[in-house]
């Protein structure tokens, strides 16, 4: 009955001069899933994000939501198709009231005025920003800005959302809080989440499935309890983590 | 199985939240009231001066309305954008010579402009025709130009306007079968931009560009001010949401222009340079450039600094000392020191709105201050 959409990545290349920033890499998502995208810093995971979302231009690869072709569009289509995206370092319209902010990501993908400030309203009171409305989003604290983020992401109800690293920043009370926000949101929104984290009581707490990158290329992937005891990942990553 | 899957359903439908009220988001204080106490005070201003009836403070009201306007649409690209646009007076330019052209009587051009182009002599418009046609005018040279420019950003950005500027600039002063050339363009005939004529041009380009600044394209137009970026990937195409406040910005521009040229009546191309730039510029910093009211009391305030700054000039000079252009230093440098200072200008780039006030009046205070000792009286207990 439920109609799930897919999203898929095949064969993505890319370099900057000489380095192989994202090297070979496939991977797909449904809606309702949560995928873990790990790997040690500069392993090409922001890099990723950006060919998938248009950010950036590929050097070759295919990136597909549903039948749409949507790696050959410029990135201001992309979030019409139902694919959004967070930063890493928090982009947020600092001048603009926190209800703008949320705003935008409805209006962006068409949506009418009055009923994007309904959603965006919606949002910024599930995910607790509601006091905050009028305040310019500069005047926000770190953690409220990474929400506003998301509540603009969510705004454009999309289909697939891209986080990287929403918990960079926050201390272990605030990922708690974040990670029981996320929590339910592939079902209730009906939405595929990947998301970017170094935090692994987050990853391991919210995704279904983890893809694991070192520079540049998968060296695993599948169920994140696989994955923790594959011994490439470990001496890759967990075990620089952990030491 | 199906009354499974029913009863889920049913469950989801329960969650769904109600649809929010959002009415109060929507309210008088919030969406109307800056334009209505923006309009007020010009109008009452105006009415008074008309009253009073006092030709050189007329004069100054008149002239000060067709800044005003200058001014609006200045913000309304730059304020909104962030691109530094010098372009803008060329089209203040445009819309001057245009709207004059339009028009003049065939007989006034023959006697002033003889080397005029024969097709442009025997075009005869009326006043308020002629005023829309050199705005339209305006707007279609942007029209014309501006796309490829709209990519740019930040200092290049700035830079390729400020080169354009001066394309313009040689157009109208070379140009002699449309301008007359370096030489004055005279009008002839009287005065046709009169206070109450500028005063009603004035409240509908407030209207205009404060609810353009409201509308979702306004809104887009911010956030790619902010954040070039994530507007991008929030589905905004910053090319055409700024083209399209390029052109009206232009428009505006041109009506500004019109009105200048009926109310001056001899005109120059070096009219639309650099001095006009600068004297809009340190308006709209002052005022606060991202908003309306910024460039609205940005203008108030540097149009009468401005008189009262030529009248000490004035003094000084009668009195023996060499003081002109003294009004220029002192308005470029408070404008620096806005920038060091105080960058988003006396507004801090806010509007005002009956909110606002309502904030700053005693009793809205009192309430605040009843609630702050409330507060602090739970936490006591
Ligand atoms: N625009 C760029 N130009 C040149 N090199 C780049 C660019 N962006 C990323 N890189 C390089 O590509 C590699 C991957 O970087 P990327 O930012 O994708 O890593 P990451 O996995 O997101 O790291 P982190 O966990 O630190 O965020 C790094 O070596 C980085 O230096
Ligand atoms: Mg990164």
């Amino acid at each position: 009955m439920e109609s799930k959409s897919t999203f898929s990545v095949k064969e993505l290349n890319k370099s900057f001069a000489g380095l192989k920033a994202v090297d070979n890499v496939s991977l797909h998502l449904e809606t309702g899933e949560v995928l873990g995208l790990i790997g040690p810093n500069g392993s090409g995971k922001t890099t990723l994000i950006n060919l998938m979302t248009g950010m950036l231009d590929k050097d070759s690869g295919h990136i597909s939501l549903d039948s749409h072709n949507i790696g050959e569009m410029p990135a201001y289509r992309v979030p019409f198709y139902g694919l959004v995206r967070t930063y890493q370092t928090i982009r947020i319209f600092k001048n603009l009231s926190c209800l703008e902010n949320a705003m935008i990501g409805a209006l962006g993908v068409g949506t009418k005025h009055r009923e994007a400030a309904r959603l965006a309203v919606g949002l910024l009171e599930e995910l607790g920003l509601g006091d905050k409305i009028d305040l310019p989003a500069q005047s926000l604290t770190f953690r409220d800005q990474r929400l506003l983020e998301i509540a603009r992401a969510l705004a454009a109800q999309p289909k697939f959302m891209l986080l990287d690293e929403p918990a960079a920043g926050l201390n272990e009370e605030e990922t708690d809080e974040l990670l029981s926000l996320l929590k339910p949101m592939p079902h209730s929104k009906k939405i595929g989440i990947i998301i970017v984290e170094h935090d692994m009581r987050l990853i391991m707490n919210l995704c279904n499935r983890l893809h694991v990158l070192n520079y540049g290329k998968t060296i695993a992937e599948g169920k994140p309890e696989d994955v923790r005891n594959n011994p490439e990942v470990v001496k890759a990553y967990l075990g620089s983590a952990a030491s | 199985m199906n009354l499974a899957k029913k009863l889920s359903n049913q469950q989801e439908n329960i969650k769904q939240p109600a649809a929010k009220d959002i009415s109060q988001y929507f309210d008088f204080s919030r969406k109307s009231s800056t334009v209505v106490i923006l309009i007020a005070i010009l109008v009452v201003i105006g009415y008074f001066i008309w009253w009073l009836n006092i030709p050189f403070i007329e004069d100054i009201f008149t002239a000060g309305t067709i800044t005003l306007i200058m001014t609006l649409g200045f913000q309304l690209f730059m304020g909104n954008s962030g691109i530094l646009n010098w372009s803008y007076v060329g089209y203040v330019g445009i819309g001057a010579f245009a709207s004059a052209i339009f028009s003049m009587t065939p007989a006034v051009k023959t006697m002033q402009i003889p080397t005029m182009y024969p097709f442009l002599i025997n075009l005869h418009l009326p006043f308020p025709v002629a005023l829309l046609a050199g705005a339209l005018v305006a707007m279609t040279v942007a029209a014309i130009i501006a796309w490829p420019l709209m990519r740019l950003s930040d200092a290049v950005g700035a830079i390729t306007q400020f080169a354009l500027l001066i394309v313009i600039n040689v157009m109208l002063s070379q140009w002699s079968q449309v301008t007359n050339g370096p030489r004055t363009f005279t009008l002839g005939g009287k005065r046709l931009t009169t206070l109450w004529v500028a005063l009603g041009v004035a409240v509908l380009v407030i209207i205009a560009v404060y609810y353009f600044k409201e509308s979702s394209l306004g809104l887009k137009l911010r956030a790619t001010r902010d954040d070039r970026y994530a507007a991008r990937s929030s589905g905004i195409n910053f090319v055409a949401v700024r083209y399209c406040a390029y052109v009206a910005s232009a428009f505006i521009g041109g009506l500004a222009g019109g009105l200048y040229s009926h109310y001056i009546l001899s005109i120059t191309a070096a009219s639309f340079y650099m001095s006009e730039l600068f004297m809009i510029l340190s308006m709209v910093v002052i005022g606060g450039s991202m908003s309306v009211s910024g460039a609205f009391f940005g203008t108030l305030l540097v149009t009468l600094l401005r008189q009262f700054l030529r009248q000490v000039e004035l003094f000084l000079t009668r009195s023996g000392f060499e003081a002109s252009g003294s009004t220029e230093i002192v308005v470029a440098v408070l404008m620096i020191i806005f920038l060091i200072w105080q960058a988003d200008g006396i507004t801090g780039g806010r509007e005002l709105s009956w909110r606002s006030i309502k904030r700053r009046l005693p009793s809205g205070s009192k309430k605040r201050n009843k609630v702050l000792k409330n507060k602090k009286q739970e936490e006591k207990a």
